[in-house]
């Protein structure tokens, strides 16, 4: 029975952590973020584990984390508050040559992290950004000055890419 | 043939500059921050609760307890964490030893929830007594003690009593098991 509960909280646990640490997993991951992940997600198993190494408590704590996520998710769509929390909204960064300092202070993303994912859109300089938004699942999208609102090309796949991933 | 359920979009998204929708909900952001920031106090608090032994294995952990007349001192830790290896150690004085041993009474809780694993050294006897185990060893002069080697099987507060033979001198105490 423990090992439901263990697997429970060690799951909501990784969710705050992952949520609170920083929106930054996936394409925007710089080498040393993925040793955050590997660690936390590391020392987390040895607790929901134990001394369990049964087949029986893998099983159980595989079906209990799948339970749990199918909860949160479920939970997200009826209750979009509950979404805003698991998930965050997306931020603007930057917004007709005007950077929102806050934004970028408190999401502690860097200009020059701006400008690669506005270089991966094959533009040459930051004057060529109408809006940068940093996205629920951490990536970066650019849209070029002067193309809003007709196009919305992004690095991340936009906004409502799979938020499943998304963590900031 | 069946059809799926249809309806219209709708612009429902918040928009950025009246031209792009992103959904950018800045009160929610603001108080996430301050959440964040709460979060990050919280989690220095937990370090720093950690490194002083709050949660075990650190120096406020650590405690001992003695008889009046010092015939018998426990060194243990307050806070003990589950299934992991702890010592629990026991000094003996000169009016321990009767006819040439020493004979200590622990109750249960040490065995079961406290989870012993073995006694060093090991006693010559040990006979099941009322709710706990007498144990016995030989003994020629002090100093002596005895280690109870412990690795915690159940969470929570638990209770344990030593009580030395001899002289009827008996120590009980709490401890913590972290989860």
């Amino acid at each position: 029975m423990t090992a439901v509960y263990r697997a429970i909280f060690g799951y909501c646990f990784l969710v705050l952590m992952v949520r609170v640490v920083g929106r930054r997993p996936g394409r925007q991951m710089a080498p040393f973020d993925y040793i955050l992940i590997f660690f936390i997600g590391g020392l987390t198993l040895t607790g929901m584990v134990s001394d369990d190494r049964s087949v029986t408590n893998a099983v159980v704590q595989v079906v209990t984390v799948a339970a749990t996520h199918y909860a949160l998710t479920r939970l997200r769509q009826v209750w979009p508050k509950f979404g805003l929390m698991l998930d965050g909204a997306p931020v603007v960064l930057l917004m007709h040559g005007q950077w929102r300092t806050e934004m970028l202070e408190e999401m502690r993303i860097s200009q020059d992290e701006v400008m690669a994912a506005a270089r991966a859109q094959g533009l040459t300089s930051l004057s060529e950004v109408g809006y940068a938004v940093l996205e629920r699942n951490g990536a970066i999208s650019i849209l070029r000055a002067g193309s809003v609102p007709d196009a919305a090309e992004g690095t991340g796949g936009g906004e409502h890419g799979d938020s499943a991933h998304a963590a900031g | 043939m069946a059809t799926p359920r249809t309806r219209p979009v709708e612009d429902s998204i918040s928009k950025v500059g009246n031209e792009l929708a992103v959904g950018e909900d800045l009160a929610f952001q603001r108080r996430w921050w301050r959440f964040e920031t709460t979060i990050w106090i919280l989690f220095a608090l937990i370090l720093a609760a950690d490194l002083s032994g709050i949660f075990g294995r650190g120096p406020l952990a650590k405690a001992s307890a003695k008889t009046a007349d010092g015939t018998m001192k426990l060194d243990y830790e307050r806070v003990l964490r589950y299934e992991t290896p702890d010592v629990m150690t026991i000094h003996f004085g000169p009016n321990a030893i009767q006819n040439g041993r020493i004979e200590l009474w622990v109750s249960e809780s040490v065995i079961k929830p406290l989870g012993n694993q073995r006694i060093i050294p090991q006693p010559k006897s040990s006979i099941l007594d009322g709710d706990g185990i007498l144990y016995t060893w030989p003994a020629a002069s002090h100093p002596n003690s005895v280690s109870f080697a412990l690795a915690p099987s159940a969470p929570g507060s638990q209770k344990f009593t030593v009580r030395l033979e001899s002289t009827g001198d008996t120590i009980t105490r709490h401890v913590w098991v972290m989860p």
